[in-house]
């Protein structure tokens, strides 16, 4: 199958015709860095199961019709979700963050947080590429979000982050910078959620740095349409102490790729990472995760679960490197999955590379199906088979939700997974 | 009319045939016991009337007061009345206790026309009743069946067939692996269902549980077949002179 690339060409005259800003000089080189590779294809080994062809000819339909300046606009979507989580909800719409939501959370400075646009000013060099999919991320760069937590402070509730594709821009680029300072903590919760019937292509990248003893717990529960494609990167630093519980909840879109990287620079660092998918229909989720122990002691976990049902296709990748000297290195991971249908598909490959002698590491996954004992002890009971096949489900997810990182969000996320079963179940 | 009534009944896994034309009539009230050695099909029995997916009936009929068992799926027959009693109840973490026996008194109140139980009045039922099997009522907030011991697990059977109230409990060697406080607890629970519209099976190995719950009718189980049928004292004699008393009995 020949791969669809995306034309750099196209690429370099939409971004000369986008108007200069505060983001100018980062388009620039990152349309040059991106020119060494283009999109990843198939043949790449991290990139073997996802095809991102529909991804690329979307993009490069969209850039032959030169992008213009975009504009955060109110859009109407239907969504709740600001009621029943509790939080400082910012909304970042296409891209573009809505300036009125962002003045709410003006009053946060006094408790040492400050949020920004990116189109407000960057520091050279703070917009970080370091793979061809944040490299193209930042040559199309026209706003993000900048959130920083001065040292020794924290927030009483959550921030909120409602990431919303309204239809209207076919290809989006989100782009979130993350700083938490000395002895600080900071909860996200991110929503990315879209609308509209059309194909569209969202790639984001969040970029975090924790300083020593920061703690950042990140909930990110993306629920978007059918006809959605994206890929999403996670890049955290970790200094001396400091904590990263990250949790992703993949329930939506056609195609999403999640890279989730973690890079361990200080002693005594602690990450976990949780992860939840659900997929029906044709869906493709990639959840790829990458945990760097440059230095120990230290310790990551990596718990994923996932139930897929129709032809649904899903990939778990969890690498997690030891690097020499990182003595004291303790990592674990595992990946348990459910398949519903004989159809769908997962591939899954927890990979450890050691490179350090003092280590404790373990990792397993298993693939499986309903528990067929069980599903008749449920109906010898008098429920029916959609019924038990939920309990048992449920069941099975519930290990992760019973470990999320935020509070707040646990009562939506509880009745957001039993909705999502519904719909996979009555797939059937 | 019968409560159960199952005639020429063969059964078996794929090709291999377990039941090999069992007949047996159950009328309202009555407490039957199917005694035989392993192999002998008891628990093949039990599962063929619950509607386990795995077993195939090659003949016969199974009626259940008037009206075809075989046609209905597992959860038809759970709300029409029918209760199994599991030899080895499943372990299901994650699925609480308390929602199972919901759910399942839920399930039979649907079907019946009513509505969904109140839930003050569920707890106060599910307390009175495991008080009467003495069980720790924190059991209604584990998973189902999760790390209980052999006869919590059991008890915790007699529980959901107490809430349930079925009119047919068929009960798969519920007595064993029982010390003998459990299995006095789990007889309890069983007298106290004693009732002239409600029929009970009782699947069993041994003789000692009979002890407890007074049989009307003990039934010898060999091969797949009800070889001798007879009043409490055959269970008796059977433990005297063990099964093969009754396979050479069979064969003569």
């Amino acid at each position: 199958m020949s791969a669809i690339s995306l034309e750099q060409g196209l690429l370099e005259a939409a971004v000369t015709a986008l108007p200069p800003d505060a983001l100018s000089a980062v388009r620039e080189a990152a349309v040059a860095s991106f020119a060494a590779n283009g999109f990843p294809t198939t043949r790449h080994e991290d990139w073997k199961y996802t095809n991102l062809s529909a991804a690329a000819a979307l993009s490069n339909t969209w850039l032959q019709d030169k992008p213009a300046q975009n504009e955060a606009q109110a859009v109407a979507i239907d969504t709740e979700i600001p009621e029943q989580i509790d939080a400082h909800w910012i909304t970042i719409i296409n891209g573009m963050v809505d300036p009125d939501s962002l003045s709410n959370l003006d009053s946060l400075i006094d408790n040492g947080i400050t949020v920004s646009r990116l189109t407000d000013g960057v520091d050279e060099g703070s917009i970080i590429v370091d793979d061809p999919m944040s490299a193209f991320n930042a040559a199309l760069l026209q706003d993000g979000l900048y959130i920083k937590v001065a040292d020794d402070s924290t927030l009483d509730k959550p921030i909120g982050l409602l990431l919303i594709d309204d239809g209207s821009v076919a290809v989006t680029q989100v782009r979130i910078v993350i700083e938490v300072g000395e002895n600080a903590k900071l909860r996200i919760v991110e929503c990315p959620l879209s609308a509209g019937g059309d194909k569209q292509f969202s790639n984001s990248v969040t970029q975090v740095v924790l300083s020593d003893s920061g703690e950042l717990d990140f909930v990110r529960i993306q629920q978007r349409q059918k006809h959605h494609l994206s890929v999403n990167r996670f890049a955290a630093r970790l200094k001396r102490n400091s904590v990263l519980n990250y949790n992703n909840f993949e329930f939506g879109g056609e195609l999403a790729r999640n890279d989730i990287v973690a890079d361990i620079v200080g002693e005594g660092a602690s990450v976990n990472l949780l992860g939840l998918y659900l997929a029906g229909g044709r869906q493709h989720i990639d959840n790829h995760t990458r945990v760097d122990h440059r230095v120990g002691p230290a310790k990551s976990t990596e718990e994923y679960r996932g139930i897929l049902n129709g032809r649904a296709r899903c990939v778990f990748n969890g690498k997690a490197i030891v690097h020499a000297g990182a003595d004291g290195t303790d990592a674990s991971q595992s990946n348990h999955n459910l398949l519903l249908s004989d159809q769908a598909e997962i591939d899954t490959k927890p990979e450890l590379e050691i490179y350090a002698d003092d280590v404790k590491c373990s990792h397993g996954a298993t693939v499986g199906q309903l528990d067929k004992s069980a599903l008749f002890y449920l109906r010898s009971r008098g429920l029916d088979k959609d019924q038990a096949t939920q309990a048992l489900t449920r069941a099975f997810a519930s290990a992760i939700l019973s470990k999320l990182a935020i509070d707040e969000c646990h009562e939506y996320l509880v009745s957001a997974v039993d909705r999502q079963l519904d719909a996979l179940i009555d797939e059937e | 009319m019968n409560m159960l009534e199952i005639k020429n009944l063969r059964a078996g896994i794929g090709d291999t045939e377990i039941l090999t034309g069992l007949s047996l009539s159950v009328k309202p009230g009555e407490v039957h016991a199917i005694m035989g050695p392993n192999g002998s099909g008891k628990s093949t029995l039990a599962l063929v009337i619950a509607g386990h997916e795995d077993y195939e009936v090659y003949e016969g009929t199974v009626e259940f007061l008037g009206k075809n068992l075989l046609d209905l799926e597992p959860e038809e027959r759970a709300r029409e009345g029918i209760f199994l009693g599991f030899q080895y109840p499943v372990e299901i973490p994650g699925v609480n206790n308390a929602y199972l026996l919901k759910a399942a008194v839920n399930a039979k109140r649907k079907h019946e026309g009513l509505g969904e139980i109140d839930a003050f009045e569920f707890l106060q039922i599910a307390r009175e009743t495991m008080a009467m099997l003495d069980m720790d009522p924190s059991f209604l907030n584990r998973g189902v069946n999760e790390g209980f011991s052999g006869g919590e697990k059991k008890r915790n059977e007699i529980l959901q067939m107490a809430v349930l109230k079925p009119r047919l409990a068929i009960l798969d060697e519920t007595d064993s692996g029982l010390d003998i406080d459990a299995l006095k607890a789990v007889a309890n629970g069983i007298n106290a269902l004693r009732d002239p519209e409600r029929s009970i099976v009782l699947v069993t190995h041994y003789q000692r549980l009979l002890d407890y719950v007074e049989p009307d009718f003990v039934h010898v189980l060999s091969q797949g077949k009800i070889v001798r049928s007879g009043d409490k004292s055959l269970a008796l004699q059977l433990e005297e002179r063990g099964y093969d008393w009754v396979r050479q009995a069979a064969s003569a």
